[in-house]
């Protein structure tokens, strides 16, 4: 790989002892994966924020990268953290898990990361454009960058977004190069418009091919259904960019003609609705994976005004505090049901501690659900979960 | 001496734990105690070889964890690196060395791995040059069976193989291993392909492959090999034979140019 005498003078630790590191692990990388040289980047969005995802390994990462002077040098956002930082006893969370978490928070913070924690950062505070070269680490927000908005970046891991982060470079392969970003299988998708039935359609779509780049046709996704189609295809599967004809920015730079095509309607959805759903009983209803949009938000506002909820099941809105700012009076609504929680999410928080069976609209929440927090899934579009409880 | 890439950087020696299936840290290693899960052994100060990483990105903290706590391993070796095992050990500062074949390395071998040159020695392992050679006969190739006495891999059947001697070039030993074990006289190589290593017991033998026409010619065989078949190339299976033959033989011809003549 070529490096700079710039890139060199950092790896021989002419910047200190955290950008040494950082640029180590880009350069391990970009070798493993044939990269050529580093390229710039606009900007970061690091995953490995909840304390229970990282515990007390990335804790102390964390803590050495800090006290190493470590520094990002590039616009970066921050992935859910495990709790909501001023309503976690609203969450059954304790105090130790709450000082632990409000550590990592402080401590991405002092290396210059923004700490409003969303995986949705594309709504607010962190937009890149077309052509941009970045290095995310939220896979729904990844695939939404690539996909929605042209941006380019791989899979990237926490460590490894972090480094580019401190460094400002990322190796230069895969999605990065106009190669890779071609379509690999046509979708003939067959569904209604709703975001539920996109999120099946991920579903239904991670399972039919687990990865490569799917190019739909059928569908004319808005922000919320991309996000949730986004955020079902790297559950289900590993895809990372998709495109959709006539609605994304790449979809006509490659030639589609010879690839296979594989239909996705009723028969699939339903098969994707039966691997997902494994209750029929709620303690929680969390909705918000991926964070819930403004849009959302008043969607839910208006459809729950007057309705009353039943006492014995929980309800938990997950969106960033960002966007819960920007619409008081609907999330007062919300908050007549339960918390608008902010910055945080039911897949990253402790919820196994206090919840045996969750409802979600989302099929990645569905998959994460069972696996990460232990819990049976009711997997529902919205008005279904809230008939269930009202 | 293996060589292959370096991942992480440093120099470490230790004592081979060997897992011959894809790892997870997350799940599969304990990392305050470096314990592998299912009895497999301590990770501790051992260099850790296995082919490739596996599981959740989270598994490159619990690398961390490990280092946190004095139990990591103290070098990592891979058939493939991928991201997760690779950024664990750049952020844990354990030497890691991929692209080297992990079959030619055993549970409990003495290694040194240089994660700056990306190498890895076996002090305690010797490698010894030899050479292989396919003599091609109405297009079938000869294979001699070994005695179940025999030195190195008994009771297989090989190729016309030996020991290279010292101040001998490797086609020089070829062609007096086949003298000496089939009495036949063979002109220059056809072709010949990039040496393989194998393992066996204490040794690498690291072989360099040739390809000779040995048209119409009758073996006689010494006290070397019990028996010779004149087989088809195309059905050597390897349960039988010493590992490698079939891919090597396959690689010959096909660099000999026999394959199109004769229309395989």
């Amino acid at each position: 790989m070529h490096l700079t005498r710039e890139e060199e003078s950092v790896l021989d630790g002419e910047k200190g002892a955290g950008a040494q590191k950082a640029m180590e692990l880009v350069v391990a990388l970009g070798k493993i994966y044939g990269a050529d040289s580093l390229i710039d980047i606009t900007s970061a969005h690091l995953s490995g924020a909840s304390y229970k995802t990282i515990g007390d390994g990335g804790l102390k990462y964390l803590e050495d990268m800090a006290a190493g002077g470590a520094k990002v040098s590039v616009m970066s956002t921050l992935n859910p953290v495990g709790m909501d930082r001023n309503r976690w006893k609203e969450m059954h969370i304790g105090p130790d898990f709450a000082s632990k978490q409000l550590r990592i928070i402080e401590l991405y913070g002092s290396m210059g990361v923004r700490t409003t924690c969303s995986c949705t950062p594309y709504v607010g505070g962190n937009m890149p454009s077309l052509g941009d070269h970045i290095a995310w680490a939220e896979s729904s927000a990844l695939s939404f960058a690539n996909s929605y908005i042209g941006a380019r970046t791989n899979r990237e891991g926490g460590p490894g977004a972090l480094a580019a982060a401190i460094v400002g470079k990322t190796a230069n392969y895969g999605l990065h190069l106009d190669d890779n970003r071609a379509p690999t299988v046509v979708i003939e998708a067959d569904i209604d418009g709703s975001v539920f039935s996109h999120s099946l359609l991920g579903q239904a779509v991670g399972m039919a091919i687990g990865g490569g780049i799917p190019y739909f046709r059928g569908i004319t996704p808005g922000v919320e259904e991309a996000k949730t189609l986004a955020a079902a295809m790297a559950a289900s599967g590993s895809v990372a960019m998709f495109h959709v004809e006539d609605v994304t920015p790449e979809h006509g730079n490659h030639d589609i003609s010879g690839l296979d095509v594989i239909s996705i309607g009723k028969e699939e959805l339903r098969a994707a609705y039966d691997r997902l759903n494994t209750s029929d009983d709620v303690q929680l209803i969390a909705l918000g994976c991926p964070h819930l949009t403004e849009k959302e938000i008043r969607e839910i506002a208006a459809f729950l005004k007057g309705k009353v909820k039943r006492k014995d099941v929980e309800i938990w809105f997950c969106t960033s505090a960002e966007i819960r700012d920007r619409c008081p009076e609907d999330v007062a609504v919300l908050e007549g049901f339960g918390p608008v929680l902010a910055d945080t999410c039911m897949v990253v928080a402790p919820i196994e501690g206090a919840f045996r069976n969750t409802g979600t609209n989302s099929a990645k929440a569905g998959n994460y659900l069972p696996t990460l927090c232990c819990q049976k899934v009711m997997c529902r579009d919205i008005a279904a979960l809230m008939g269930a409880v009202m | 001496m293996l060589t292959g890439r370096s991942i992480s950087g440093g120099r470490a020696e230790g004592k081979v734990l060997k897992l011959d299936e894809p790892l997870s840290f997350l799940g599969g290693v304990n990392g305050s105690t470096g314990e592998l899960s299912g009895g497999r052994g301590n990770v501790a100060g051992r260099i850790l070889v296995f082919p490739h990483g596996k599981g959740s990105t989270v598994g490159s903290f619990t690398m961390y964890d490990l280092k946190v706590h004095g139990k990591a391993p103290a070098a990592v070796v891979n058939r493939s690196a991928e991201t997760i095992v690779a950024t664990g050990a750049v952020i844990s500062d354990i030497p890691m060395v991929d692209s080297i074949d992990v079959d030619l390395i055993s549970d409990g071998d003495l290694a040194v791995v240089d994660g700056d040159a990306g190498t890895l020695e076996l002090p305690e392992v010797d490698m010894v040059e030899s050479v292989t050679s396919a003599l091609m006969s109405a297009g079938r190739v000869l294979m001699l069976k070994r005695p179940d006495t025999a030195t190195s891999f008994p009771g297989r059947w090989s190729l016309v193989a030996g020991k290279i001697e010292p101040g001998e070039s490797a086609q020089e030993a070829a062609r007096r291993e086949i003298a000496e074990e089939t009495g036949i006289s063979v002109g220059g190589p056809e072709a010949f392909s990039e040496p393989i290593l194998v393992r066996e017991n204490d040794r690498i033998w690291k072989v360099h492959p040739f390809i000779f026409s040995a048209e119409g010619a009758e073996p006689v065989l010494n006290s070397e090999n019990l028996v010779f078949e004149w087989a088809d190339p195309e059905a050597l299976g390897d349960v039988f034979q010493v590992p490698g033959t079939a891919k090597v033989v396959l690689d010959l011809i096909g660099k000999s140019g026999r394959a199109s003549k004769q229309g395989y």
